[in-house]
């Protein structure tokens, strides 16, 4: 058995133990208090900046409601464009090896939608629309499927840092808390089979490309990471909060250095992997 | 209330300074900027949240149909045509 192979025997056998039904996993009060924590102060977006500081404790609580339902929105929209490439690539020739676990991605992924959904359509009565767009283009072989993948990697990566932190945050609303620990608990898994993947279809596939296309995909991705990270400075989150000029506000957090280093931090892991396996050739700057 | 003219112009400004082609491209009003590869697909995201802020918007890219970031003229005439005093 090759080592992808027992990776996925192994994350089937530990998917089909811990299956569950989402709509038990989960107590939803009618409504929830505004003066509660959602987001950990630390993880705020726009924490460290002036804008942040001149805040009360109430305002920032009520910036943590909305920056929770973009956390959940986003992951709404990441989890809707993987089921999608998940789905097409069931049984397909060069993933094959691999559908048994893809089975499991797609019921785990969909029952995330249902608690990341559930908290948005409560409590906010909205999902923040999503402001990503792929065009179509041709690719080399194996590229689609290297980019769709490693692209998912990075994407859960980044959530899962959040979700393992504020999962275990006492000073949460309990469903925000809850929701976070349930994602991370399935997360472990796909981010296990993520990373065996992503080097697996990059060792097979990039020694056929061409120089343009891998400098393409590496300059494609470390703009990957900046746009997923724009994503987190969301100027509809600050107008919610009754914050004023949303945009600027948006642009300044970004350039902000503790903003620049919380990203930095939180994408190290993720960073040094792409690094290590010689996809990307150095660290970008966030 | 800006003009056509003022819009065009602000988007024309944008859409050169946020283009990473090496060789920069004068940037005309029917310039296809997607075609071209003036503007990336990563790119559009910002070009939407400039949209946004310029229009008071939001904008949901599930709405959006494929060639609505064509050129400057179409940008304008799916965002802001009827909006402005002309």
């Amino acid at each position: 058995m090759s080592e992808m192979a027992a990776i996925v025997d192994k994350l089937c056998r530990a998917s089909e133990r811990e299956y569950y039904n989402p709509y038990e996993a989960l107590a939803w009060p009618d409504s929830v208090d505004m003066n509660e924590w959602y987001t950990t102060p630390q993880f705020i977006s726009i924490y460290g900046t002036a804008a942040y500081e001149a805040m009360s404790e109430e305002a920032r609580k009520k910036l943590s409601f909305f920056e929770a339902v973009n956390f959940f929105s986003l992951n709404i929209h990441g989890e809707k464009s993987l089921i999608e490439g998940l789905a097409k690539r069931l049984y397909a020739k060069d993933t094959k090896p691999v559908s048994p676990y893809l089975h499991h991605f797609l019921d785990e992924e969909n029952k995330h939608m249902i608690y990341f959904g559930g908290f948005c359509m409560r409590y906010a009565g909205k999902v923040y629309p999503d402001r990503k767009i792929v065009f179509d283009r041709e690719y080399a072989r194996g590229e689609e499927d290297f980019l769709f993948f490693v692209k998912v990697m990075i994407f859960e990566e980044i959530v899962d840092f959040y979700n393992v932190k504020m999962g275990l945050d006492e000073n949460l609303n309990p469903v925000a808390r809850q929701i976070n620990m349930l994602h991370h608990r399935d997360e472990a898994r796909h981010l296990v089979f993520g990373r065996k993947l992503v080097a697996e279809l990059f060792d097979r596939f990039s020694p056929e490309w061409d120089a343009e296309t891998l400098a393409g995909v590496r300059e494609y991705l470390q703009g990957y990471l900046l746009t997923t990270w724009k994503e987190y400075y969301n100027p509809a989150v600050y107008k919610d909060a009754g914050l004023n000029e949303a945009y600027e506000l948006q642009k300044s957090a970004m350039e902000h250095p503790v903003c620049r280093a919380h990203r930095a931090e939180v994408s190290k892991s993720c960073i040094k992997f792409l690094v290590d396996h010689s996809i990307l050739l150095d660290a970008p700057v966030l | 209330m800006k003009t056509e003219t003022d819009v065009k112009s602000q988007l024309r400004e944008w859409i050169s300074s946020a283009s990473k082609k090496a060789e920069k491209i004068a940037v005309a009003d029917d310039t296809p900027i997607i075609e071209q590869r003036i503007i990336t697909s990563l790119q559009v995201m910002d070009l939407i949240l400039y949209i946004e802020q310029l229009t008071d918007r939001p904008i949901d890219a599930e709405d959006l149909k494929p060639g609505t970031f064509k050129d400057i003229n179409t940008i304008y005439k799916n965002f802001f045509e009827g909006s402005n005093d002309n």
